[in-house]
């Protein structure tokens, strides 16, 4: 409620519903907190003392709040994200850009020192600033993008010429919702993975629907239990000897996982894929024992 | 405005009497030059009631639930001749938010920075605080601003209790999932926090081995507990966080990749240096077991020269997949 006056003091008659909506309560409880306000003032508590809150009309204004007018200052926690925040921004910017980036450090500084923050909190992020601001000009002019993109089953890069259509945050990674007109259909892909980008024309989505592919049925059987695997294969119950069960759409990450894993996992069925795992690795080892 | 039931009504009527009085009490302290007494407190501020022992308690909480909002309040004696009942206030500058001179660009960084925290761990502050640079009446300055999409994953913890403890100097006691899945209870005082590629990481003196460790947030297994630091403790001098994800100063692994291959190995290359069909990389080793696994990711797009005990693992690594699948 504190954090109320400051708000009306520099938005005087603003609207009851956008205040609610603003502090995230329902109307009837912001005009309980301004009934309340309305009571307060310094000691003496006459009229003179009290703050003068005008809310009858739907239009909220006051004045006479001299020693609430000012915001509060920030507390630890709101400064750990604002400095967070602005590490996060800081890495993506794009270089030339001094001017932002010493705004930056200076409000870091400023807001470290305030809350006596340690200065060991850093954050990173892993789009380019250039395919970060082409995805967006893209969406908001429904231009179509050509972009290199890398596929980390495949480790290839492939061009592909996309119309963007939004832009999503799953499992901590931000996804562009785009139509790919090379495989016609609906892709997402991910931000990070995008090599580069520039503006292209784009065919209109095809209607035909697009030859799903189909998932591969793998099994595996666990020799050593190690965190690695655990989390790779998104299982939790780990044990020497255990089986279980899982399907990809690639069998590129079917292999690649298995080889990952170091001999940590067996690789039961699908045979082809296990046979092709035994003659790439003694392969891979005549190279190292030449 | 009318009310379910009287119990409903009362509760809102003693729920609105309670913020009155926090709110006039926060007022008063604040008005006021010099220390405040008690005594002068409850004569003169509205909702202090009851006999003596209930008002104390009722002043006692209410300082509690002040300081619990981040408001510092100051406790003194206003004249210093004489050692008698101690006096209150809060200190303007302590209280008013107070980032110097700031310009129209700056508050539209700082909403930016806050924005990232949506639907993450910290967007509850975050909001707060973008209520209160709405409060400074400054307009913003969008125009200006990076076409960024800076964001947050979640981190499933609780931030500001590691920040606290780094502040603190605090040990944090969790249990952790090693690397052969075993779990162990670790002691650190956390001098670091950080988030690279989607992990969360913070970074601690463990108290058992007296050295800088890492951990992933993801591989905590249920809270941490707070304890009391020690006494004497300081940040090791060369600790720089973020030499912690860098690692320019660790031993470099010599590999080539083949051309046109190993992007995410490439992404963590030092050096490159090209030799045809093969691309001669250096890699700062942070963890040699994650550097394996990425290499034999890769197949055979990837030939380890040194360090000699990286390619005696992928020997190794790949002489037990051959005798598995084999």
């Amino acid at each position: 409620m504190l954090d109320l006056v400051p708000y009306i003091n520099t938005h005087q008659g603003i609207s009851l519903v956008e205040l609610s909506e603003v502090f995230e309560v329902s109307t009837e409880q912001m005009i309980n907190d301004l009934t309340t306000l309305w009571m307060c003032g310094l000691p003496g508590y006459t009229p003179l003392e009290l703050m003068d809150l005008d809310f009858e009309s739907g239009y909220v204004s006051i004045s006479n709040a001299p020693t609430l007018a000012k915001p509060r200052s920030i507390t630890h926690e709101e400064g750990v994200a604002l400095v967070l925040g602005l590490d996060v921004l800081r890495s993506a910017i794009p270089n030339q850009r001094d001017d932002l980036i010493d705004a930056i450090e200076s409000l870091s500084t400023r807001i470290t020192e305030l809350v006596n923050l340690p200065l060991a909190l850093t954050a990173s992020s892993d789009l380019s600033p250039e395919v970060t601001k082409l995805v967006k000009e893209a969406i908001s002019q429904r231009s179509g993008l050509k972009i290199s993109y890398h596929s980390l089953y495949k480790d290839e890069i492939s061009a592909r010429v996309v119309l963007p259509l939004e832009v999503l945050e799953n499992d901590g990674y931000l996804y562009l919702h785009a139509y790919c007109s090379t495989a016609k259909d609906f892709r997402h892909f991910r931000i990070d993975r995008i090599q580069s980008a520039e503006t292209a024309e784009v065919e209109k989505p095809s209607t035909a629907s697009p030859e799903k592919p189909e998932k591969l049925r793998f099994e595996v059987r666990v020799v050593r239990p190690t965190r690695d695997v655990a989390e790779r294969f998104a299982e939790s119950h780990l044990d020497a000897g255990t089986v279980f069960k899982g399907s990809s759409f690639s069998q590129q990450w079917i292999s690649r996982s298995v080889f990952a894993s170091g001999g940590a996992v067996e690789l039961l069925t699908p045979a082809v894929i296990r046979s092709e795992i035994a003659r790439r690795a003694k392969t891979i080892l005549n190279r190292y024992q030449r | 405005m009318f009310f379910q039931d009287a119990d409903a009504q009362q509760r809102v009527h003693t729920v609105s009497r309670k913020s009155e009085r926090l709110i006039n009490l926060t007022i008063a302290l604040l008005a006021t030059k010099r220390f405040i007494t008690k005594s002068e407190i409850f004569k003169t501020i509205e909702g202090y009631e009851g006999n003596a022992e209930s008002k104390e308690r009722m002043f006692e909480r209410d300082k509690d639930d002040l300081r619990s909002l981040g408001i510092e309040i100051e406790v003194g004696s206003f004249d210093p001749f004489f050692n008698d009942e101690a006096g209150y206030r809060i200190k303007q500058e302590r209280y008013q938010l107070d980032l110097g001179d700031i310009t129209p660009l700056e508050i539209s960084l700082l909403s930016l920075a806050a924005q990232a925290w949506q639907g993450a761990s910290l967007d509850d502050a975050a909001q707060r605080v973008l209520v209160k640079l709405s409060s400074l009446g400054i307009a913003v300055d969008e125009q200006n601003l990076p076409d960024t999409f800076p964001f947050f994953s979640e981190s499933g913890i609780d931030l500001p209790v590691i920040t606290r403890a780094i502040a603190e100097h605090q040990i944090l006691e969790f249990t952790y999932r090693n690397y052969d899945l075993s779990e162990e209870v670790r002691r650190i005082v956390p001098i670091g926090l950080s988030t690279r590629s989607t992990f969360w990481y913070f970074t601690g003196v463990d108290q058992g081995i007296e050295e800088i460790r890492t951990f992933r947030f993801d591989r905590v297994i249920g809270s941490f507990a707070v304890k009391k630091g020690p006494k004497d403790f300081e940040t090791p001098e060369n600790f720089d966080s973020k030499e912690v994800f860098d690692g320019q100063m660790n031993l470099q692994a010599v590999v080539d990749i083949r051309h046109g291959k190993g992007r995410s190995l490439r992404a963590l290359a030092s050096s490159t240096e090209s030799k045809g069909e093969w691309d001669q990389v250096q890699i700062p080793i942070l963890d040699m077991r994650t550097l394996a696994s990425l290499i034999l990711w890769h197949g055979e797009d990837v030939y380890v020269h040194s360090p000699i005990e990286l390619r005696e693992s992928i020997i190794e690594s790949l002489k037990e997949l051959v005798s598995v699948h084999g």
